[in-house]
């Protein structure tokens, strides 16, 4: 009895000296980043001084991960393997907490989930907006679009599921989900109670994701309709688009005609991806050649371990 | 009620037992039926060659686990070295040089550390001691990787360490101790020359079951190892060991890549197999 007391005794002074302890290192960390958002970034350092002699601490996601496939594909260095010295995070929260509490970090990460307390850079002299990726200035960032044969717009269950992708039902979705939104005053969805039959949409893994989700949300609304979304990739979605095997295909890739001579398409939304470091980097541009170079596995000699590579 | 019933009841009632006696060994031939029935044609499909080579590449179809084997090994290695000198040295302070009244409080206190979730440890990991090493110790700013996994696992198998050692010292008889002070030696003597050496295939026992708790855990290594899948060359350096390997991709891999964790799987499942047949020989040479 006495012992189990005094253990549980100590426990809590345990407890409360580690808490203390860790209370008061932790605040350091969470608030410099605070105090120094993008408005001090331009030319006044007023964040404690930056060693450029610092290692790049290169972040990425894991093999699999949509955002590192969708990034390596844009910077041009697809089905490239991750340099050496990276270090890999499973999910958003872990780069976002990484790029928060490495000084020397940098990472990449779906501009939705992007929080203040870190910094996106301008890539090319362009900021990651929503606007920028909108109007296709900001490169890192691509259409997600369907594929599809006029034709099966004269049935009417495809056709309001293509009206439904671009009401503001589906657009509240886009934007929740982190994706950018490019259709402006969206109307809300008609619901039509006599709808009944089923469509089948396939293709590319980047935007299947998504895509369930606008189709449950449309079942949700017109219960007699089913949608059945599967994978297979791009080249899957334009080629069950043409052939007719699917109503709508999905691509992650500007529009190639000459993959679907029969089609046409519609922009579903847009994938933007910011390069993230800490808010104590003085850097705030980076061109995509050197981004290249940074995530390049072959880079070799010419490769960039050391901030002072990256800030002149 | 009459005979029949009871002796009916009687059977219905050893049956249920049984069934869950056989239920343990059911889902363990299922497991290992799933690893080897899923593992071993991709094994041999992919080659040998490639799948213990050095290069893990899903989109050129190389899956290559030897840089994880080693990764996992040198963690393993390195956090028992950590963990068992302070666990036994811990166990023998707890076993004649700590106050009595403290004893009983502080191997409570030391069993506590083996009912936190490993995610805590993790958690741990990465705020503290992944940032402290990256930016105290590490000379090459990385605080990711064997040393950081390492320490987190040292104070994981702390308890483990510290309960079965000490068992085991209290285990000797007390006339070894009381003999050894009878000729002339110290209390440090008689205990670190003839107490420690009399318990030494129950201390034997309690590394190799660190071993088992380091080779498998995943959920603490995978948050401070950094992932990358390289041969290990420092301590201070991103890799990635089999755990983190199939618990980074599970989720998100399909088709050749997912077999590939399963068949990662198979080489850890071997690994922990030959850790706990070698427990299971140690108990019966020290009985």
């Amino acid at each position: 009895m006495t012992n189990s007391f005094k253990t549980i005794i100590i426990t809590l002074v345990t407890a409360f000296l580690f808490v203390a302890c860790t209370g008061n290192a932790a605040p350091p960390v969470v608030t410099t980043p605070v105090t120094t958002p993008a408005t001090t970034a331009p030319t006044t350092p007023t964040a404690p001084a930056f060693d450029t002699s610092r290692s790049i601490s290169l972040t990425a996601r894991e093999d699999g991960s949509g955002t590192k496939t969708a990034f390596m594909e844009i910077i041009g260095l697809k089905g490239k393997a991750d340099p050496a010295n990276i270090v890999i995070q499973t999910g958003t929260a872990g780069v976002l907490s990484e790029v928060r509490s490495n000084p020397g970090a940098i990472a990449y990460e779906s501009l939705g989930y992007v929080t203040s307390d870190v910094k996106a850079l301008k890539v090319n002299g362009v900021a990651a907006t929503v606007a920028n990726i909108k109007d296709g200035l900001y490169k890192i960032s691509r259409p997600l679009s369907i594929v599809y044969n006029e034709d099966v717009l004269d049935d009417q269950v495809n056709a309001a599921f293509f009206a439904f992708l671009e009401s503001s039902e589906a657009q509240k979705i886009i934007s929740d989900k982190g994706y950018v939104s490019i259709v402006d005053n969206s109307k809300a969805y008609t619901i039509d109670g006599s709808l009944a039959g089923s469509i089948d949409v396939s293709g590319s893994t980047s935007l299947q994701p998504l895509m369930i989700l606008l189709a449950d949300a449309f079942e949700e609304l017109q219960p007699k309709v089913t949608i059945n979304v599967s994978g297979g990739g791009s080249g899957t979605g334009y080629k069950n688009a043409d052939e007719g095997v699917s109503e709508f295909g999905m691509i992650s890739e500007e529009f190639a005609l000459e993959k679907a001579p029969s089609c046409t398409h519609q922009i579903v939304c847009k994938d933007g991806i910011a390069v993230i470091v800490n808010p104590v980097n003085p850097l705030d541009n980076i061109t995509l050649e050197d981004l290249k170079t940074l995530y390049n596995e072959e880079a070799g000699a010419s490769a960039i371990t050391k901030w002072s590579g990256l800030i002149k | 009620m009459n005979y029949k019933a009871i002796r009916a009841r009687d059977a219905a009632m050893r049956g249920i037992f049984l069934f869950c006696a056989i239920f343990a060994i059911f889902a363990l031939g299922c497991i290992t039926v799933f690893l080897f029935a899923e593992g071993l044609p991709f094994i041999s499909r992919v080659g040998l060659t490639n799948f213990f080579g050095t290069r893990w590449h899903l989109s050129s179809a190389s899956y290559g686990i030897l840089s994880m084997i080693v990764a996992s090994l040198y963690v393993t290695a390195l956090s028992c070295a950590i963990g068992v000198t302070i666990g036994v040295l811990t166990a023998l302070s707890l076993f004649k040089f700590c106050p009595r009244r403290l004893v009983a409080t502080i191997r409570q206190l030391i069993n506590l550390l083996a009912g936190i979730p490993s995610v805590i440890y993790g958690l741990f990991g990465i705020t503290i001691i992944v940032p402290f090493l990256r930016d105290y110790i590490s000379p090459v700013g990385i605080g990711y990787g064997i040393l950081a996994a390492s320490l987190v696992l040292a104070v994981m198998i702390l308890p483990t360490v510290v309960s079965i050692s000490l068992d085991a010292l209290n285990a000797v008889p007390k006339n070894y101790y009381e003999g050894a002070l009878a000729l002339g030696a110290t209390s440090e003597q008689g205990v670190f020359k003839v107490v420690l050496p009399a318990a030494k295939s129950g201390i034997f026992a309690a590394v190799v079951l660190a071993m088992g708790r380091a080779i498998g855990e995943t959920m603490a290594v995978i948050m401070v190892i950094g992932g990358s899948p390289v041969m290990p060359r420092s301590v201070f350096q991103s890799v990635r060991t089999m755990t983190a390997n199939i618990a980074m991709g599970a989720t998100e891999l399909s088709g050749d890549a997912a077999t590939a964790l399963v068949a990662t799987g198979v080489v850890l499942f071997v690994f922990t197999l030959i850790l706990n047949v070698s427990i299971s020989l140690l108990r019966g040479a020290s009985q």
